[in-house]
């Protein structure tokens, strides 16, 4: 049976109780081309029974909906069955499962889980923030799990005071901190108007970026395994012409 | 602003200095901008491969002194320039508010005396904390024959501090840089670290150093052997509670009748790094490891030339083998072997699991069995398979325009 869901952990937790007895479930909250004669279920929250749910979960093992919150942010098209899977082998075992390295379930998982940390790591590095004329900070990111506003705890840890925005441009939403509160708020285009002096920051920062390279060592695989040329679209170094207009073997400057 | 053409003269002077690493600090954000990120941070990478995390500059490139390996030696001619305070104060604030950098890596070249450029660079630090408020990671270079006065007060304010042996033997500093000597860097890493335990046993207030030190050698100017090299580190990590020793390849960037003309194997910097770590995280003694007048070897990695020569301890198996015995089988490493230790304690591990727990099984099968199952070759072809494997890996795919030797001979039709 095909079971569809808008995504959310409610929905997620209504559709795992439903599934329960199904041996053969298929989960999802995007789109699946159906076979002749598929059986097909709409997921309809059921918040008390996702509560109830919830709080068994959390008794056999009391931080899987943090693995849960994550498992849903992942990019990663099967995510859905993945967490369905981890769940199951939960309620199944009735006990923490995460170690059971000999599970495939657990050891999708894990992979996904991982994957969704890392790129959290990454981008703590990765993010580059323009200054607008206001003095805010304003942040474009494509990232490929959904992960904007898991990344402003450590910005504002280091920059209590100072407002910025962190905009995941696919996903059309945006995490804003507003130098007291935190939010996260739909926002699918960014009128920035930078600082008078931004872009000379930049050109100083490709300078840099340049100069700090040692050219006899060119190890370009190297570079590219550590930061994936997805990355570099919002990224100075990678996108700001050098001043002398040399070719500068960056990448393309980003779509307009 | 500083302007583009200093910082780049003061880049590239700095770029040779191979220390990076931004972790190993918690220092909380105080007000103004900044703390430390424990597990250090990259915010980005160069096509060299290496990782730009702090901004990595000299206060100054004007050096007195002559060593003969050194870009900024006073005999050659290269342009010459020296930062104000703002300018690196200023640069550092913006550069880190736009996530660029984790923190400074400020050096300098000795500029009219040892004491006046540490005084130098403890303004700037002192400036930087104090004025311009930040409290991201500091990373200094300390500089030999400075009063260790100075060098205690930048200690309270940097992060981490590094006294850069340069070359593993007194002999060969003799030669290569005779205005330094060993006394001049060991004596103050030592006090250093007898001040950092002072401070940390009396729980004083504030920091001193809380990423600890660490030191670079040049390794291939001077005619030192990867054995006396790995026992100066040991001595180093547990002598001294040095953090990290960074081995640099020598690249040649001066000419002098003293050194070699070719740049030292990036294979041999690999080879001694991968040694470190056996040193550091997988209980190998430098002793075990090889004899004082060897290299090590450039067809095996570390692991596997102690494992192929001491083939008496193989086959171990997964399921029982105690941490310290899987941590030296080749192909597993600490993750691989902590995910073993996690998921033996549920099942019987066969080869299928390990495969597909990502367990690295191309030189770990010759030397483990799983579930009594040895996959492995016999001891005589084991070494060929291994050294096949190592030749697999740093073969590079030609494409149409690499211009190796092989390629060019190629298509000029001279093969």
């Amino acid at each position: 049976m095909i079971y569809f869901y808008d995504g959310s952990k409610e929905a997620f937790l209504t559709a795992l109780a439903l599934s329960f007895r199904d041996s053969e479930p298929y989960l999802t909250s995007g789109n699946k081309q159906l076979v002749l004669g598929q059986q097909t279920v709409f997921v309809r929250t059921d918040a008390a029974r996702a509560k109830r749910i919830e709080e068994r979960l959390v008794s056999f093992d009391k931080d899987c909906m943090r693995d849960l919150d994550t498992l849903l942010r992942s990019g990663d098209p099967n995510r859905d069955n993945i967490a369905l899977s981890y769940f199951r082998l939960i309620a199944e075992k009735k006990r923490p499962v995460r170690g059971m390295l000999g599970e495939d379930a657990v050891l999708a998982a894990n992979e996904c889980l991982r994957r969704v940390g890392f790129e959290i790591h990454r981008f703590h590095g990765f993010v580059r923030f323009l200054a607008t004329a206001s003095g805010a900070l304003y942040a474009p990111i494509t990232p490929d799990n959904d992960i904007c506003d898991l990344l402003v705890p450590h910005f504002r840890a280091r920059m209590p005071q100072i407002p910025f925005v962190i905009h995941d441009v696919n996903r059309k939403k945006a995490a804003v901190h507003d130098g007291e509160n935190t939010f996260l708020a739909p926002l699918s285009e960014a009128e920035v108007v930078l600082s008078a002096d931004e872009t000379a920051w930049q050109k100083l920062w490709r300078k840099y970026y340049d100069s700090v390279n040692i050219p006899s060592r060119e190890r370009l695989k190297q570079m590219r395994g550590y930061m994936p040329v997805r990355y570099w679209k919002f990224m100075p170094e990678k996108t700001q012409p050098l001043n002398d207009d040399e070719g500068d073997g960056g990448a393309p400057l980003p779509p307009s | 602003m500083i302007d583009e053409r200093t910082l780049a003269i003061l880049t590239e002077s700095a770029k040779y200095d191979v220390s990076c690493s931004s972790s190993g600090s918690g220092r909380r954000n105080e007000g103004g901008i900044g703390n430390g990120y424990a597990s250090g941070c990259c915010h980005s990478f160069t096509p060299d491969g290496r990782c730009i995390s702090l901004l990595k500059i000299l206060l100054s490139n004007d050096c007195i002194y002559n060593c003969k390996y050194c870009l900024n030696r006073r005999d050659n001619d290269l342009p010459r320039a020296t930062a104000t305070a703002d300018d690196i104060c200023g640069l550092v604030m913006d550069f880190y508010k736009r996530n660029y950098i984790e923190g400074l890596f400020l050096s300098s070249a000795v500029h009219i005396s040892p004491n006046h450029t540490m005084e130098q660079l403890y303004l700037v630090v002192k400036k930087l904390r104090e004025e311009y408020r930040f409290h991201g990671y500091i990373h200094v270079k300390g500089i030999p024959r400075a009063d260790m006065e100075i060098v205690n007060k930048t200690a309270l304010l940097a992060d981490r501090m590094s006294f850069n042996i340069e070359l593993p033997s007194e002999g060969s500093l003799k030669l290569l840089a005779p205005q330094k000597d060993r006394e001049s860097l060991l004596v103050p890493m030592s006090k250093l670290q007898q001040e950092r335990e002072i401070f940390r046993a009396e729980k004083r207030k504030g920091h001193f150093l809380p990423a600890g030190q660490t030191t670079q050698l040049i390794v291939g100017a001077s005619p030192e052997k990867d054995g006396a090299i790995l026992r100066l580190s040991e001595g180093l990590y547990r002598k001294r509670g040095l953090k990290r020793v960074y081995y640099s390849s020598y690249v040649p960037v001066v000419h002098d009748p003293l050194l070699p003309e070719t740049a030292g194997g990036a294979v041999r910097e690999h080879r001694l790094y991968q040694a470190d770590w056996l040193l550091r995280f997988y209980g190998f003694d430098a002793e075990e490891l090889l004899p004082a007048d060897q290299d090590l070897s450039l067809e095996f990695d570390p692991k596997c030339a102690w494992a192929l020569a001491h083939m008496d301890l193989f086959p171990v198996e997964v399921n029982r083998a105690p941490l310290e015995m899987l941590l030296r089988v080749p192909g597993i490493g600490a993750r691989g072997a902590q995910r073993i230790l996690s998921a033996r304690r549920y099942t019987k591990l066969t080869f299928e699991h390990l495969k597909k727990m990502r367990v690295v099984l191309k030189r770990a099968r010759h030397f483990i069995t799983a579930n009594g199952k040895f996959y492995g070759a016999g001891e005589q072809a084991v070494r060929g398979l291994l050294a096949a494997a190592e030749a697999s890996e740093t073969a590079e795919q030609l494409s149409l325009f690499s211009m190796n030797e092989t390629a060019l001979s190629a298509l000029t039709g001279e093969l």
